[in-house]
């Protein structure tokens, strides 16, 4: 005798409790389905398939869903399966949320409409930006292409940024900065302002909402069955980042100069990790790959054998940041460059850096004088302009660096040096963190932009560094 | 080596750019048995969807809860939760305390003795004897 209980009122139901029926992948046993179940199994999934064009709408999310191979667990039930009805395709294994499913979840429409993405990004591309390569190997599934892209045009619109608005800005200063903007810990920061919770461990039955990676052990925690810690272990840590780096000299006190780091190393001047050997086989389904195979099976690629199981950890760190990258990505394809590029200015160049904060001189009294000789100044002369205290505890003495009667800067110190070389390294600062006028700047992508595309005008572009 | 950098990572300015609305969910419970529950299940009846519709980027759960008071909680992006019970109330102070959930930060209730908080120094220059008019006997 209970009363009718108020439903279908808010956002979102309580979902039913559903057994999932296929086994999970992080088992250790990796026993195949029963036929009994498998068999509900392909029956739940073909009347899922035949909802499916009614319940997506008119745009699609994703081509490679429906042209995916077809992959079966069972061949001699799949066999008897499939003669019955000769137009159903066998569905690939899913590790995470069905796209039907993340057109009724809560968190993602939230996560949508609290971001202000424009309603041409469809909730299941959303969904798919969530899905981290070690929740889901296969590249038609995670967010690792949206990835690629996305990071690709976060680091071209914060360079054009800086450089645009800071022509002398040096090398290793623009890579700290780049860092500061779009690195791993700035992203993963971003994700986590925006609200984006994780998941413990991935599955198809957690909320298409979530970020759902295979979260790596930390170094901290037990081994299983044992007593001793993970970092301990001989042989489980990985060669610091020098494998795979893609430079000829591996070797660890090689010298790694500022002009080696831009041609090999990646946008912030870190070492990569990854990158293939030149002596490494080529991935299966390349063109060399199957050009050299005899009767190879003419598979897509090799990543459709792949299960989570298989994966690598990641850190939560990283999969924030691949996160932010797909959503930059999947905006730029759905929705276009210039909603890339907004989708930038607000979430990454509103935030607050401080530039001048960031420069480590070792002898700027000396780089003064080379720029000085460089640029045919007179020579930098450091002069007392005001002092206190000169015999008590606490003296204060400011001094300014000027090239005849110029004053390029000041500073104030507890000795005479120590202002000397503060405003030495002060008068470098000015000089390194000159900005044209707003008017003069234009961006390159600025003038990309259709209709309301800016006039170009040249940007400055600085001599150099100074070489001491 | 003439120049190092040191690494910082930038700090987030809401607003200035995007809005991120703090309150990311709120959850909803009410007793159908209760009579302090009069309210929260009209509010849930007629005010709820309207409020849904208005507020997206909020996630709303309602759910039962037989043989309490009626309570609103709302879980916001800084990992705080702010819980109102809303026992006897009418349907349009329970709007008033959702919209007070919406609208809070996810922070402390706390006194705020600075007005002005700033990530700038500040524009002018702070005095200092060393530069300007000498005093002179």
């Amino acid at each position: 005798m209970k009363r009718v209980r108020i439903e279908r009122i808010a956002s979102q139901l309580q979902p039913p409790l559903r057994l999932s029926l296929q086994s999970c992948p992080f088992t250790s046993q990796t026993t195949a389905p029963r036929k009994e179940l498998q068999r509900r199994q392909y029956h739940i999934q073909r009347q899922w398939q035949g909802q499916k064009h009614t319940v997506i709408g008119k745009r699609r999310a994703s081509n490679v869903v429906a042209a995916e191979q077809p992959e079966s667990i069972d061949d001699s039930a799949s066999a008897t399966l499939f003669e019955d009805d000769v137009s159903v395709r066998p569905r690939p294994p899913l590790y995470a949320p069905s796209y039907k499913k993340s057109l009724h979840s809560a968190k993602l429409a939230a996560l949508h409409s609290r971001l202000s993405l424009p309603s041409k990004l469809p909730l299941p591309t959303l969904a798919r930006c969530l899905i981290d390569p070690s929740a889901d190997p296969r590249p038609g599934y995670n967010n690792a292409p949206f990835s690629v892209l996305g990071q690709d045009l976060l680091g071209y619109h914060t360079t054009e940024y800086l450089t645009c608005h800071y022509p002398r800005l040096p090398m290793s200063v623009l890579f700290a900065a780049q860092y500061a903007y779009v690195g791993s810990a700035a992203l993963a920061n971003v994700r986590s302002e925006w609200g984006v919770e994780v998941v413990a461990a991935p599955g198809q039955e957690v909320d298409p909402g979530l970020l759902q990676l295979k979260r790596e052990v930390p170094g901290n925690s037990l081994a299983e069955g044992t007593d001793r810690r993970m970092k301990d272990m001989p042989g489980v840590r990985k060669l610091g980042g020098i494998l795979g780096t893609g430079r000829a000299n591996a070797e660890w006190n090689y010298r790694r100069g500022m002009s080696g780091r831009v041609v090999h190393d990646d946008e912030f001047g870190d070492l990569q990790s990854g990158m293939p050997s030149p002596d490494s086989q080529p991935y299966p389904g390349s063109a060399l790959a199957e050009s050299a195979a005899l009767g190879g099976e003419t598979t897509e690629d090799g990543f459709s054998q792949l299960t989570p199981a298989d994966t690598d950890a990641t850190t939560v760190e990283s999969a924030s940041a691949s996160f932010v990258r797909a959503v930059t990505g999947a905006l730029y394809l759905h929705a276009g460059a210039s909603a890339a590029k907004g989708f930038h200015r607000d979430h990454i160049l509103s935030r607050h850096l401080q530039l001048e904060k960031m420069f480590n001189f070792t002898h700027p009294t000396r780089d003064l004088s080379r720029l000085c000789a460089r640029e045919n100044f007179e020579p930098p002369v450091a002069r007392l302009i005001s002092e206190t205290g000169r015999l008590s505890r606490t003296p204060v003495f400011v001094v300014g660096v000027y090239s005849g009667e110029n004053l390029l800067g000041e500073a104030a110190g507890a000795s005479l040096n120590e202002a000397r070389v503060r405003a030495a390294g002060q008068a470098l600062r000015s000089w390194y963190l000159y900005s044209p006028p707003v008017n003069d700047v234009v961006l390159p992508s600025d003038v990309e932009e259709g209709k309301g595309g800016k006039v170009w005008k040249a940007q400055m572009i600085d001599v150099g560094e100074i070489v001491t | 080596m003439p120049l190092q950098a040191l690494r910082t990572v930038a700090k987030p300015q809401n607003g200035v750019g995007a809005f991120i609305l703090q309150c990311k969910r709120i959850d909803l419970h009410y007793c159908d048995w209760a009579g302090s529950s009069k309210g929260m299940n009209d509010f849930l009846r007629t005010t709820l969807p309207a409020f849904a519709k208005q507020n997206p980027s909020i996630e709303l759960s309602v759910s039962p809860r037989p043989g309490r008071h009626p309570v609103i909680k709302g879980l916001y992006i800084n990992g705080r939760q702010k819980a109102i019970c809303v026992r006897n109330m009418e349907s349009g102070e329970i709007l008033r305390k959702v919209e007070l959930l919406k609208a809070a930060s996810g922070e402390r209730l706390r006194r705020e003795r600075r007005p002005v908080k700033s990530a700038n120094e500040s524009v002018r220059g702070v005095w200092d004897p060393f530069h300007g008019h000498k005093y002179r006997i």
